[in-house]
């Protein structure tokens, strides 16, 4: 059976070139132009075996009826389902809103169809992460993560990190190939007080980068978005 | 003058002693710098005479016994002169109607002890009738001349004092650097001018209401109904009190600072003490002393007003000029991806696989170069309107740099980017995300304007109390005339060096534009500076701000064991 996807997305013509390209790649889609059919198709598909109504759900941000939000707050009560944030670039805050919400990526209109079935896939292997951490285990070129024995080795080197680095490390390897905001990371690794204590994780990171990367200034692993947060890139294999 | 029989009545004739008094009295009269005289502004305090009397008394004892003790030796004509003089000189002291009674009393003194026969009102000779009745006309008209000289002297002292007096509230409502001090000028130089504690109030906005407290200021202690009456002064643009035709009545003088068109920009109160007389030209002078502020603070409005509308005038040709700028720039990616979507729709068909491809990827690229151009214009609109608010967070020059070229990498397939950054940067103050457009929109316009395979680099250091983000590149560089013009938005013309490419012409303005109005929204600067080799350098200078210290209750950043 092939992934359900829910597409929320008010402009017709961006929908069907999506929901097009999603076809061609073997997804079943749906789409909904307005916040309410965005309800009514997640009511309508109902539950199948206990699982969700669908597997991934792309969610516009500038809706007819009203905010993204809401539609992600009623799916976050029953279901982990993955949701990609679809934004403009005006709608930065909002965005960080979502990802903090619990929403698992996000995109930038304009984006290419290759990104966007990228962070699909990327969301889709996260799947569930949340209840069973799936993730234990993290590799990318010289660089291998073992979260469950603390382990990390560069070319076969052990590379010493402290509790803190290491914490910060594990939690964006947990969510590899997407963005886990600075809000998010503050109150995972340092606890809810420290969220707004960006000069933390500045120098932390700079840190890890100094033990992990080759040009902290060039970074290949990990990685800033401005104004949001951070990104270890995807494993390989 | 009046002949005095048998008198050459010429100037030698006099003696110089009374020649020299002469000219003092005539000084005093005209000049008013020689004799203490009695200001007479009815509010100021009264500069006390010196004992007027006293003086006038020594003068008429001293010529009383010139003209008894040489009675026998000198002439009657000596005496009537002795007599003159002493009439004179007492007028200078006494008030012109105690002078012109003691005058009288003088020369009928004069006919009763020296004029013959003595002892009597009754004269002998009938020349002498002539002579009394002359030197009392003559008393009279000297003693009137001094009277109303001093009157002149007085009012031209005054206005001296006046004239004095606006022109130091002129200079130092000129020196004053707030309203509120210009307002304090103005209460001192009424306080000199009457001698009590006035009062003022002054509008911070020139259509303020009444009771709005916030709108105006006051100066001074003021009860309610003083407030009333200062708020009605304002209103109506008219003095009130004694002296001004409007509620005489009241216990104080109300004058409004009139600036023009019957616009009041405050008033001021001047109490007055019970049943004083306000005279005109005090009343004038207050007027006159309220006004100048009036006046000032009108010329400041209407300065405002002028520079506001000019200003709105500006933005609006501005906004006009950017609208025409970008609609021009978005024509062209436009027509680039309409030519290649067409392009593949109607010729699909007959196109070879990699001529699709290539137009497939002309339209990817129009679409990006658009969407940058979106952004950099909203950026542009938003950081031009006023109050706008940047989302400043401290940020790592590493993690900007690093995102910076993360994104542009992906329009430089030959790889010709560097980044380079100094070891121990400080944080740096900024938003995030305006900032890592402005780099990219730099390193955008390096790799368009120079040629492969010459590296663009991305350079990061500290220069003194700054951090540095330098985007240089080996391209032709710019014109020197260019190189403050390339950052306007209008701006639009072949500035490389040396070269007519066409795709220089393409939408550099917005780019650099926005660039340079990232750099000042973050209080840092924008500047190009050509290269020794070649070349340009655009440097965004941001000062460094000292970061918040890593608490001890977070974990410390170079930790324990793990």
């Amino acid at each position: 059976m092939s992934l359900r996807v829910l597409l929320v997305e008010d402009d017709r013509e961006l929908c069907r070139t999506l929901k097009d390209a999603m076809t061609a790649e073997g997804y079943d889609v749906f789409t909904a132009a307005s916040l309410s059919e965005g309800f009514a198709l997640l009511t309508g598909l109902g539950a199948r075996a206990g699982g969700p109504p669908v597997d991934l759900v792309l969610l516009d941000l500038g809706l007819p009826d009203g905010d993204g939000e809401q539609l992600l707050a009623v799916l976050r009560q029953k279901h982990t389902v993955p949701v990609i944030v679809i934004s403009a670039r005006e709608s930065d805050g909002q965005k960080v809103r979502l990802l903090d919400a619990g929403a698992d990526d996000y995109l930038v209109k304009p984006f290419s169809i290759r990104e966007l079935l990228a962070r699909m896939r990327v969301g889709l292997r996260h799947r569930g992460t949340s209840v069973s951490p799936a993730v234990t285990r993290y590799s990318v070129g010289a660089l291998n993560i073992d979260l469950g024995t603390h382990e990390v080795t560069l070319a076969g080197q052990p590379v010493h990190l402290t509790p803190t680095e290491f914490n910060l490390l594990a939690r964006l390897v947990r969510s590899a190939g997407q963005v886990v905001t600075h809000r998010q990371l503050l109150a995972d690794v340092w606890g809810a007080e420290f969220t707004e204590h960006t000069h933390y994780l500045r120098l932390y990171m700079a840190q890890l980068r100094g033990k992990l990367e080759d040009n902290p200034a060039d970074p290949q692993l990990l990685m800033n978005e401005p104004g949001v947060g951070y990104r270890i890139v995807e494993p390989q294999g | 003058m009046i002949p005095l029989p048998g008198i050459d009545a010429s100037a030698d004739f006099w003696p110089a002693h009374l020649r020299r008094a002469w000219r003092a009295v005539h000084e005093a009269a005209t000049s008013g710098t020689v004799a203490p005289m009695t200001d007479d502004d009815p509010l100021s305090p009264r500069r006390p005479a010196r004992w007027p009397w006293a003086w006038a008394g020594v003068v008429w004892a001293v010529a009383w016994v010139l003209m008894l003790g040489l009675d026998r030796h000198i002439g009657l004509a000596q005496a009537a002169i002795t007599l003159v003089l002493a009439s004179a000189l007492a007028a200078i002291w006494l008030p012109l109607v105690s002078s012109l009674l003691t005058t009288t009393a003088a020369v009928l003194a004069f006919d009763w002890f020296i004029v013959p026969p003595k002892h009597s009102f009754s004269v002998e000779l009938s020349e002498d009738v002539l002579l009394v009745v002359e030197i009392l006309v003559l008393s009279w008209v000297v003693t009137a001349l001094l009277a109303r000289g001093r009157v002149l002297a007085a009012r031209a002292r005054r206005s001296a004092r006046h004239a004095d007096q606006m022109r130091r509230l002129g200079d130092a409502l000129r020196d004053a650097e707030d309203p509120l001090q210009r307002g304090e000028a103005l209460r001192e130089a009424l306080v000199e001018l009457t001698g009590q504690p006035a009062r003022l109030l002054l509008l911070r906005d020139a259509t303020a209401a009444p009771a709005d407290d916030d709108a105006a200021a006051t100066l001074g202690e003021l009860d309610a109904d003083e407030l009333v009456g200062l708020w009605h002064c304002v209103r109506l643009c008219r003095p009130f009190g004694p002296g001004t035709g409007h509620e005489p009545e009241l216990p104080a003088l109300y004058l409004p600072l009139r600036g023009a068109e019957a616009k009041a920009y405050g008033a001021a109160l001047l109490p007055l003490v019970p049943n004083a007389v306000v005279t005109e030209d005090v009343l004038v002078q207050a007027q006159a002393l309220c006004d100048q502020l009036g006046q000032l603070l009108h010329r400041a409005r209407t300065q405002r007003d002028a520079e506001s509308a000019n200003a709105l005038a500006q933005a609006q040709a501005m906004r006009n000029a950017l609208l025409a700028a970008i609609s021009h720039d978005y024509r062209t990616p436009l027509a680039a991806i309409l030519g290649a979507a067409s392009s593949l729709r109607d010729q699909g068909a007959k196109l070879a696989p990699e001529q699709r491809e290539r137009l497939a990827q002309s339209i990817m690229a129009e679409t990006r170069q658009l969407s940058r151009l979106t952004d950099n214009t909203l950026q542009l609109v938003r950081l031009d309107a006023p109050g706008v608010k940047l989302a400043l967070d401290w940020e790592s020059p590493d993690e900007l740099a690093g995102a910076a070229i993360e994104r542009a990498r992906r329009h430089d397939p030959e790889r010709r980017l560097k980044v380079w950054t100094e070891p121990g940067l400080p944080l740096v103050r900024c938003d995030a995300v305006l900032f890592s457009q402005m780099l990219e929109n730099l390193i955008d316009n390096a790799l368009k304007y120079s040629d492969a395979p010459a590296p663009v680099e991305l350079h990061v250091r500290r220069h003194g109390e700054h951090v540095v983000f330098a985007v240089r590149d080996s391209g032709p560089g710019v014109e020197p005339s260019w190189r403050e013009r390339i950052f306007d938005v209008f701006q639009r013309g072949d500035w490389r060096s040396g070269s007519h490419n066409s795709a220089a012409q393409r939408g550099a303005g917005v780019g650099l534009a926005v660039c340079r109005a990232i750099a000042r929204a973050h209080g840092g600067e924008l500047q190009l500076r050509p290269r020794s080799q070649g070349g340009s350098s655009f440097e965004c200078w941001l000062r460094e701000q000292e970061a918040p210290r890593v608490e001890e209750r977070g974990p410390a950043p170079d930790g324990g064991a793990p």
